[in-house]
């Protein structure tokens, strides 16, 4: 920001931290004097030499950050690239404290952000990543996800069989469910008392004017349109996305904000009414904040899974293995479920939780509640489509 | 026109302003509270979720090295270039200067998706060195433009006087006019550190998984909402600043 | 000699390989980038086509760019009203805190601009500082939501840029010579025409200064709307953010890119203009 202030204000920032620091017009002039006077004294002038040191230093300087990115890739680590706040610091500390291997772990806040990330440089060094459901397949597709050798993770039994081998990646060869749950609507009681919310129709109604919060991603915000017009969500014909994303243009009065990580914090402290949320953020929310409902639609829902995946060039491929089986140990996934507040798809772990915990219905819906839901999987070509009605819809706000 | 006490209000009101919001995160800081914004008690919690944070401290130790060797290699190059500029007449002298003024008014987003494009090309894998290699480059126009300004006060007769003594130009350089310049120099270098140090918009677009830094590290805290790690943060570092602050004024007034 | 010769051809060189590769050839990029057409995959294809610069005279472009520059020119013009009479203040202060008090206009420079940006969002949200303040006081019986729309975002830029207003208002005000004022006085001007005849077109460079330097960084801080602002603030920056990291439309964000860096170099064109060289308050 600084920087594109053009010329003056830098001037203005140094005038303010030179006038300070810089000598006065007078004692600049003795510098000047006593440099400049001697000029049959040849040694007086090498006396002003006196910073030869700091130079030799600040020289010496310029060329030891050489040697620095040598010692950084040397280390035993990990790179994890996953949704940002998406692990509890304590595994990534347990895991460095029982195997010594480093974590390195960075985020990201859409799995577009993922993918561009790691196409615009193949070789960035991620060992681990996290994409939803729709990527893996996208990014198998493309080559740029390794399949996993199953012998090095023997923890893969605790999964819950209903996730798994389901048509986004079957048989599970390059990817393993990391967290699941829903995308559904949450509204606040007390400023709604009365409305009762069963479809997602219900949401362009008018008097929702700029209330409204929508997950920044493509593909959930198109699931409501879809939906609401009879569709799959992971519909591909061009002529429905089109109908969907008129249909959103008519519901963009009504949307306040486009907010994917900080959903939860908005509708706790109010400052949305209503929108869609994923189930984990709507159960941590309704803890603090009781006058928040989340509510399944008639329609169905989307269902959404986060999968461990290897990416092609893995530098440190026997450190990915081993996190990756650390993540499925029940305990561990206890701990990663409880914390990040979403369904764990690792029954042993389950099993070890809280009975308040199992029986909550945002966390762990009936199959009732779940009717007519979808899992989210990727649309192939008509993801270009996605994406640009998604840019249109966000540059026509 | 607005007598004295009105006045005092009015600044006061703009100072308040300017200072406020900062110093309520400080206070709230030391809420006992994960997410309400009502007072629940003193606590130093936060700043003990904060300093276990080891994240955190890596990522200011990366940061801290990107900006100390992004502002030392650019305080160089820039002083060499000012110096460069100002006794020397070379061809391109005037493309070379107007690189510069284009370097400093070009908005920072454009900058960085320019060196995004530069490292695709090249296919440079995103992480320290692009990281380093931007925040020297948008640095260098802000030390020569420093050192330039400053130089334009010297006495020529200096240069004449070192030449009779059978100085060559690099010994000029280094034993007189380098220490001349020492009060320009230092202040380039702690522009162009804080620069870097707060650098969001650039490093954005430059950075990767093996190096992540400070601003980067807020930006996706800050964005995740309401934490009161980031209060016990923000504390900590506005009481940095202030402590920066007050030693370079202390130690400017007394050197000087 | 051979040796000073050597010397400054390092001295130049090393700079100028370090502009060109850094500087120069990268703004070359986005140039070409910006005339190629986009791969859905990400990158671009390499045919000519100038269909990216074609889209920007889409309305829905242009209202980002409406947008973005009407919400700069409030931010300026807010900046500029608790500027001006902050500066002409602190410049006619005759107190040896003087230099302490401008320092404390520079601090927040040196304080990192996104957790200024945060303290915004604990200010202006539904439960937040000045909501309570407001409903302890019983000037508001319902919190405001001010949080996630433009207004947040106005006040976001201003927070943040109102020092790039102060300091070159300040800068000049403070060489103004104020027995202009009682010439003017006695001469029989009011304090209105004293003020709007002889005070403002001498502090003008400092007026366009502050405004330029606000302008510029206003459009482009996508940071800003992003904490603050909603669904209908999508500034350039975040625009340009956006069709890199996300749509990943390279050539339309390079598009994008130029026509704001072309914007910005008009802007700075008309300041020249408008402050002849030897009026300017602070030369390059």
């Amino acid at each position: 920001m600084k920087k594109s202030i053009c010329h003056l204000p830098l001037k203005l920032l140094h005038n303010a931290v030179i006038a300070r620091s810089a000598t006065t017009k007078q004692s600049r002039k003795k510098f000047l004097d006593s440099a400049v006077k001697p000029r049959n004294d040849g040694s007086r002038l090498l006396r002003c030499a006196r910073n030869d040191g700091l130079i030799k230093f600040l020289i010496l300087f310029l060329f030891s950050f050489l040697f620095i990115p040598i010692s950084v890739q040397a280390a035993n680590v990990v790179n994890v690239y996953n949704w940002s706040g998406y692990i509890p610091e304590k595994v990534l500390q347990l895991f460095t404290k029982q195997t010594g291997i480093t974590v390195n772990y960075s985020t990201f806040d859409s799995n577009q952000e993922l993918y561009a990330k790691l196409k615009a440089s193949p070789n960035a060094g991620y060992d681990v990543i996290v994409p939803s459901a729709n990527f893996v397949t996208k990014m198998r597709d493309q080559h740029m996800l390794q399949p996993l050798d199953k012998s090095k993770i023997p923890n893969l039994k605790n999964l819950n069989p209903w996730l798994m081998n389901r048509s986004f990646d079957p048989h599970n060869r390059y990817s393993i469910p990391y967290l699941w749950g829903t995308t559904a609507i949450i509204i606040n009681t007390k400023y709604y008392p009365h409305v009762d919310i069963t479809s997602w129709q219900q949401l362009w109604n008018k008097k929702f004017r700029d209330q409204l919060l929508l997950l920044n991603s493509a593909r959930e915000v198109f699931a409501v349109a879809l939906k609401s017009l009879g569709y799959s969500l992971n519909d591909t014909n061009p002529q429905h996305l089109r109908q969907a994303y008129q249909k959103l243009i008519k519901l963009l009065p009504n949307i306040k904000l486009f907010n994917g990580e900080a959903s939860q914090t908005i509708f706790m402290d109010e400052d949305a009414m209503i929108g869609i949320i994923l189930n984990g953020d709507a159960y941590l929310a309704q803890q603090q904040n009781p006058n928040l409902r989340y509510i399944f639609p008639r329609e169905g829902v989307n269902i959404w899974i986060d999968n461990i995946a290897i990416p092609k060039n893995a530098p440190h491929l026997k450190n990915a293995y081993r996190f990756i089986n650390f993540l499925l140990q029940p305990k561990i996934a206890k701990m990663i479920a409880l914390d990040m507040h979403y369904s764990s798809p690792n029954l042993a772990a389950i099993r070890l939780m809280p009975k308040n915990i199992r029986d909550n219905h945002i966390l762990y819906p009936t199959k009732a509640e779940l009717k007519h839901s979808e899992f989210q999987r990727d649309v192939g070509a008509a993801n270009h489509l996605y994406q640009h009605y998604w840019a249109l819809l966000k540059i026509n706000g | 026109m607005m007598n004295r006490a009105s006045k005092t209000v009015y600044i006061m009101m703009i100072y308040g302003f300017l200072y406020l919001p900062i110093l309520v995160l400080c206070i709230y800081s030391f809420n006992n509270a994960s997410y309400s914004s009502l007072w629940h008690g003193f606590t130093m919690k936060w700043y003990a979720v904060l300093l276990q944070d080891n994240d955190l401290l890596r990522v200011v130790i990366h940061s801290l090295t990107i900006s100390t060797i992004a502002a030392t290699t650019a305080v160089i190059l820039g002083t060499l270039a000012a110096v460069a500029l100002y006794r020397y007449h070379f061809k391109g002298k005037q493309i070379f200067l107007g690189s510069i003024f284009v370097l400093i008014i070009l908005p920072d987003i454009v900058m960085g998706i320019a060196l995004l494009i530069l490292y695709h090309a090249l296919h440079i894998p995103l992480g320290f060195w692009t990281l380093l290699i931007a925040h020297i480059t948008f640095c260098l126009p802000f030390v020569i433009i420093t050192v330039l300004a400053r130089m334009s006060d010297f006495d020529e007769n200096i240069f004449e006087a070192a030449r009779d003594l059978g100085a060559s130009e690099a010994i000029m350089f280094l034993r007189i006019i380098v220490p001349m310049l020492l009060p320009a120099i230092i202040a380039s270098w702690l522009l162009s550190f804080t620069l870097s140090m707060d650098d969001v918009i650039i490093s954005f677009f430059v950075s990767g998984p093996s190096y992540q830094i400070l601003p980067l590290y807020i930006y996706s805290l800050v964005r995740l909402g309401i934490k009161p790690e980031i209060n016990a943060l923000c504390t900590i570092m506005f009481a940095v600043t202030l402590v920066l602050v007050t030693c370079s004024q202390i130690l400017f007034k007394k050197k000087l | 000699m051979n040796s000073d010769r050597l010397f400054t051809r390092f001295a130049i060189g090393i700079n100028a390989a370090w502009l060109t590769l850094f500087a120069l050839v990268p703004i070359i990029l986005i140039l070409i980038v910006s005339f190629l057409k986009p791969d859905p995959n990400f990158f671009v294809l390499m045919h000519f086509s100038p269909r990216s610069y074609l889209t920007l005279i889409n309305p829905i472009y242009l209202k980002v760019f409406a947008r973005s520059l009407l919400l700069a020119l409030i931010t300026a013009g807010c900046c500029l009203c608790i500027g001006y009479p902050f500066a002409f203040i602190l410049a006619q202060l005759k107190t040896r805190f003087k230099p302490l008090l401008l320092l404390l206009v520079i601090i927040p420079f040196w304080t990192s601009s996104l957790l200024r940006s945060y303290a915004m969002v604990i200010l202006l949200e539904a439960h937040g500082i000045l909501n309570s303040f407001l409903l302890r006081w019983h000037i508001i019986s319902q919190p405001l939501h001010l949080l996630y729309t433009n207004t947040a975002v106005l006040i976001g830029l201003v927070y943040c840029l109102l020092p790039f207003m102060i300091l070159p208002l300040y800068a000049n005000i403070e060489k103004l010579d104020l027995r202009l004022i009682e010439a003017a006085r006695d001469l029989g001007a009011s304090h209105l025409q004293a003020f709007g005849k002889v005070i403002i077109p001498l502090t003008l460079p400092g007026i366009i200064s502050g405004t330029v330097l606000v302008l510029l960084p206003a459009m482009t801080l996508f940071y800003i709307p992003d904490l603050l602002g909603g669904a209908k603030s999508l500034l350039l920056g975040n625009l340009i953010q956006m069709q890199f990291l996300y749509t990943g439309n390279w050539p339309q964000g390079s598009a994008v890119s130029i026509a704001l860096t072309v914007l910005m170099s008009l802007l700075l064109l008309l300041y020249l203009r408008l402050i002849p060289k030897a009026q300017r308050s602070q030369p390059l």
